[in-house]
């Protein structure tokens, strides 16, 4: 639950002092004003069932699962609407509560279709899970269902199924309050009532995805992950997207070396609930065709061949060496998705050179109010805080590392003429490259990365995602470190964090988030 | 239309002519007319003599009680209007008249809308409302030409608009005709549609007295509530607490109904109608000496006091006196007594399927012990009415009920099970006589 912590009750003074708390299954559960009592119930981590409550939309109180007795009150009461009042005394346990409970589970049921095998919801769904908690066991509904409409397009990325839905209208509010685009309405009435498309039949909003993540059924789901995979097969990493420099906190999932999907993962200080479905979508770098799954060499006749990580450094310190020798300076030119540790390497590597490290990252124009901002380079901002210039240009450089098209894109690659590349796809290596080395794109690695606001977030590698077994860019710097002889060479991963810390230049940064990531997910 | 009036046959309480003194009269509906007759002399009383908060004593002191069903003390309704918001405030009408069996209301936009009128206008000036809407039943096309009507001749004569009377009190008032919905008669699903809305009902609280329409504070009331107040207004609100039957004062729960009533009879009877009485009147002298009782041959087999949402009494059981409390105490409701009849050539399965349909078509959509829930009793209903249904089935019914009711948003799924209940306890035997031999029903989920 994410609602802050109401601040303590006051000290109890003279005998009629509010004490803002309320009772909940006997237990004393502080208040602030304004609160219902699933949000103070939440607060302090007792689990009241919901489906069309979301603490980031207006309350709705249609679904009537979250129903618990109030003392002195002969109805049971949505606790997601009732105000919490000075002395209340709620039970979620009795047996009112769990009659009330099991009434609306098994109303929810009676005309759903009960498709669990083919439902990709299965596994993470609602129904499921409160059917199990408090559902009957056995269908009293022997009647025919009522039929409605299945396999809707909600545009080109939702699929909407109507008997399914349990017509919470988490969808509805999502588009009505946070994007305020209303390209979803309800329609009819009764049983028959469903989600409609208003307008020309696609969402004007990029963020329209989230509604998939938001259903707790398995009414609205994604066209790209529909029927990929079921849930329990997958792994779920917590992470970062880097499809902007916004650094939306995200749940992979993959499954034997492809990256399944992505999800939003709630952060109250940078996206809240939701990311947008660009960044959702931004993933088919990962899964590419065309991934480098190990170093190659340029042979004489301009063929490629693999070759060992051992034989691909040897041949990569001579390279180097000779660049040193030749006097010009070596530039290392890095993509703007690089993690902190990744740039500092390359930094040192550029000074062993006696070069410069520099950074590219695409910059769009589709900035919003709401996530979405233009800088396009993950961690551009921990690149410039590092010191690296930012390059738009072509220039010459020795070392090219470039993760996906966009930051550096081709024109930068061809014009680098760099002879060692480190890239994540073969269609990303320059024709200039004689020595190359996979590179870990963000699924694959542990990186920190610094978002718009300078908040310092850390990247996770899924066990699953891309090819097995990449060595890490960090490790490779440090063996060309030590190559070139450089005093800064011999650092792990954990010495290169240790240092980023240690730099003034990045005291200003925000780094609470990288001492306490992961805020519970919020179940939506 | 023609009016139902009709000599008192000897022996009948008369009819005591308050809302309807206008009704029958050539052009009642029109302000040359009416005006002679006492049209806006409350209004004009009102505002040249009253306070705001002296009307609203007035109608405390009257005990007027709600006529659209639920039967809350207007006055005390009134009361809860903060008048000091600094809001606009509205008075809305609820004229959305489409409980089955009911047109009371009809009569009084047709044929005295002026009386309507007058009435929102000094509940307006007693709350300190400046906009009136009047929420018509959109299948009451003459009421909204009426009341346009009225309303139109009202601001010509500056009984309407800035400056009533000459007055400070400014008031604006309009018709706004509902799409069919018998939802948007739910006092806060009419306000949703009268904002554009889907007619999907409000949580309460907050309740419309302080967030009604557009937010702001809005005194709802039905039709009739308003027509009484310029009696109120005129002869005081004691002189209206006298007719009637009085509070019980052994039970504080048990206010009375005071005034007078209009009161209908649909159905398979002899002559239905609508008529006002003073309360007290029984039920069965409702049915058998204004409606004429059933038809010939017929016998009487159930009457629901008022619309379709209350439980159904049986013949033994109309000697009650129409009231809000009396009909309470023997398990029923006034609702808006308008007393639908059925007679023995009416089956109880199929009357349920029926009231099951309409409330399951109805059904708003919104919250699901009652979207999922009426239907699924319809089904039921079907079932046993082909011969198909099982003892269990009853049982389903029962446990249904208990599911449903007071389980949602709004009380349109209270309405419902109310009838459905008291016509499956009372009649039974007809349901048990239906159904097939008993075959498990329960199957895995």
């Amino acid at each position: 639950m994410n609602t802050p912590l109401p601040p303590a009750a006051p000290p109890a003074a003279a005998a009629p002092a509010r004490t803002n708390t309320i009772s909940v299954d006997g237990q004393v559960v502080a208040f602030t004003p304004g609160q219902t009592v699933i949000q103070a119930a939440h607060a302090v981590g007792i689990d009241v069932p919901h489906y069309c409550y979301h603490p980031g939309l207006s309350i709705a109180g249609n679904c009537r699962i979250c129903m618990v007795e109030l003392e002195g009150s002969g109805k049971p009461q949505v606790s997601c609407k009732l105000p919490c009042a000075e002395g209340q005394k709620i039970r979620t346990q009795s047996p009112l509560a769990l009659e009330a409970r099991a009434g609306v589970m098994e109303m929810l049921l009676v005309n759903h279709p009960l498709d669990c095998p083919i439902c990709d919801q299965a596994g993470e769904c609602h129904l499921q899970e409160y059917s199990f908690a408090f559902g009957q066991g056995a269908s009293r509904a022997s009647t025919e269902k009522t039929h409605l409409p299945k396999n809707v397009p909600f545009g080109a990325k939702v699929v909407y199924d109507a008997e399914r839905c349990i017509k919470c209208t988490l969808c509805v509010r999502f588009v009505d309050e946070i994007t305020q685009t209303h390209e979803l309405a309800m329609g009819g009435r009764s049983d028959h009532e469903i989600v409609i498309m208003t307008g020309k039949g696609e969402f004007t909003t990029p963020y329209a995805m989230n509604i998939i993540d938001l259903c707790p059924v398995g009414a609205l789901t994604s066209r790209d992950f529909r029927f990929k995979s079921r849930l329990w097969f997958m792994d779920f990493t917590p992470t970062l997207c880097t499809g902007c420099a916004r650094g939306c906190n995200v749940t992979l999932g993959a499954r034997t070396g492809t990256l399944m999907r992505l999800e939003p993962r709630f952060n109250a200080d940078v996206n809240r609930w939701w990311m947008c479905d660009p960044g959702r979508l931004g993933y088919g770098h990962v899964n590419s065709s065309t991934r480098l799954a190990a170093p190659r060499l340029k042979q004489k006749d301009g063929t490629w061949a693999d070759v060992t990580v051992e034989a691909a450094l040897t041949a990569a310190g001579a390279l180097l060496r000779e660049a040193r020798m030749s006097g010009g300076g070596g530039d290392v030119l890095c993509d703007g998705n690089l993690g902190l540790e990744e740039l500092l390497l390359a930094k040192d590597l550029a000074a062993a050179l006696k070069g410069q490290a520099r950074f590219a990252a695409a910059v769009g124009t589709d900035g919003d109010a709401l996530l979405i901002v233009n800088e396009k380079g993950a961690n551009a901002k921990g690149a410039e805080a590092l010191g690296l210039a930012r390059q738009s240009a072509p220039a010459p450089a020795v070392v090219l590392l470039v993760e996906e098209d966009a930051n550096v894109g081709k024109a930068l690659r061809d014009g680098s003429g760099a002879k060692l590349v480190f890239a994540s796809d073969a269609a990303h290596v320059p024709a200039s490259a004689e020595v190359v080395f996979p590179l870990p794109t963000f699924a694959e690695k542990d990186a920190w990365l610094v978002n718009v606001d300078g908040r310092v977030q850390a990247l996770c590698a899924s066990p699953q995602a891309g090819p097995q077994g990449l060595s890490s860019a960090v490790e490779l710097l440090d063996e060309l470190l030590t190559e070139l002889a450089s005093p800064a060479a011999g650092r792990t991963l954990a010495d290169a964090r240790a240092a980023l810390r240690a730099l003034p230049a990045l005291a200003a940064l925000t780094w609470t988030a990288v001492e306490a990531p992961a805020s519970a997910e919020v179940s939506a | 239309m023609t009016t139902p009036a009709r000599a008192p046959a000897a022996g009948r309480t008369p009819e005591t002519k308050v809302l309807s003194a206008n009704f029958g009269v050539p052009g009642s509906w029109t302000l040359p007319v009416v005006r002679p007759r006492g049209a806006y002399q409350a209004l004009e009383k009102a505002l040249k003599t009253l306070t705001p908060a002296q009307v609203t004593a007035e109608v405390k002191t009257s005990r007027l009680r709600g006529r659209g069903g639920a039967g809350f003390p207007a006055g005390v309704k009134w009361g809860f209007v903060p008048t000091s918001s600094p809001k606009t405030k509205y008075v809305v009408c609820n004229a959305d008249e489409s409980e089955p069996g009911t047109f009371k209301d009809r009569y009084l936009m047709e044929l005295d809308p002026h009386l309507v009128l007058e009435g929102c206008l000094l509940a307006a000036y007693a709350v300190g409302a400046s906009v009136i809407y009047i929420y018509v039943r959109g299948e009451y096309p003459l009421s909204i030409a009426r009341l346009e009507g009225a309303m139109a001749e009202a601001r010509a004569a500056g009984l309407l608009g800035a400056k009533i009377l000459g007055s400070s009190f400014s008031c604006e008032a309009w018709v706004h005709p509902g799409a069919g919905a018998y939802i948007c008669g739910e006092e806060t699903g009419m306000l949703e549609s009268l904002e554009g809305k889907r007619g999907h009902p409000r949580i309460k609280p907050p309740f419309p007295a302080v967030e009604g329409a557009f937010a702001s504070p809005t005194l709802i009331n039905n039709v009739e509530t308003l027509a009484h107040v310029p009696w109120i207004v005129i002869h005081g609100g004691a002189a209206f607490a006298k007719q009637g039957i009085p509070p019980d004062p052994a039970n504080p729960r048990a206010v009375g109904s005071s005034g007078t009533k209009l009161m209908g009879v649909s159905g398979p009877v002899r002559t239905p109608g609508v008529w006002e009485f003073e309360f007290g009147i029984t039920l069965r002298e409702l049915v058998y000496g204004y409606g004429g009782g059933p038809l010939p041959g017929r016998t009487l087999k159930a009457v629901i006091p008022g619309g379709l949402s209350m439980p159904v009494l049986t013949d033994a059981e109309l000697d009650v006196k129409m009231g809000f409390d009396e009909l309470a105490k023997v398990g029923s409701g006034l609702g808006t007594a308008c007393a639908i009849v059925m007679d023995d050539t009416c089956d109880m399965v199929k009357a349920c399927i029926n009231i099951a349909h309409f409330f399951a078509d109805e059904s708003c959509g919104q919250c699901t012990p009652c979207r999922e829930g009426c239907h699924w009793m319809e089904k039921i209903f079907k079932r046993i009415d082909a011969g198909q249904g099982t003892p269990a089935d009853l049982d389903l019914l029962a446990s249904l009920f208990g599911n449903i009711e007071g389980r949602t948003i709004c009380a349109l799924a209270d309405a419902a099970v109310w009838p459905l209940r008291s016509i499956l306890k009372k009649f039974r035997p007809e349901f048990e006589a239906r159904l097939a031999r008993p075959v498990a029903v329960v199957g895995a989920l």
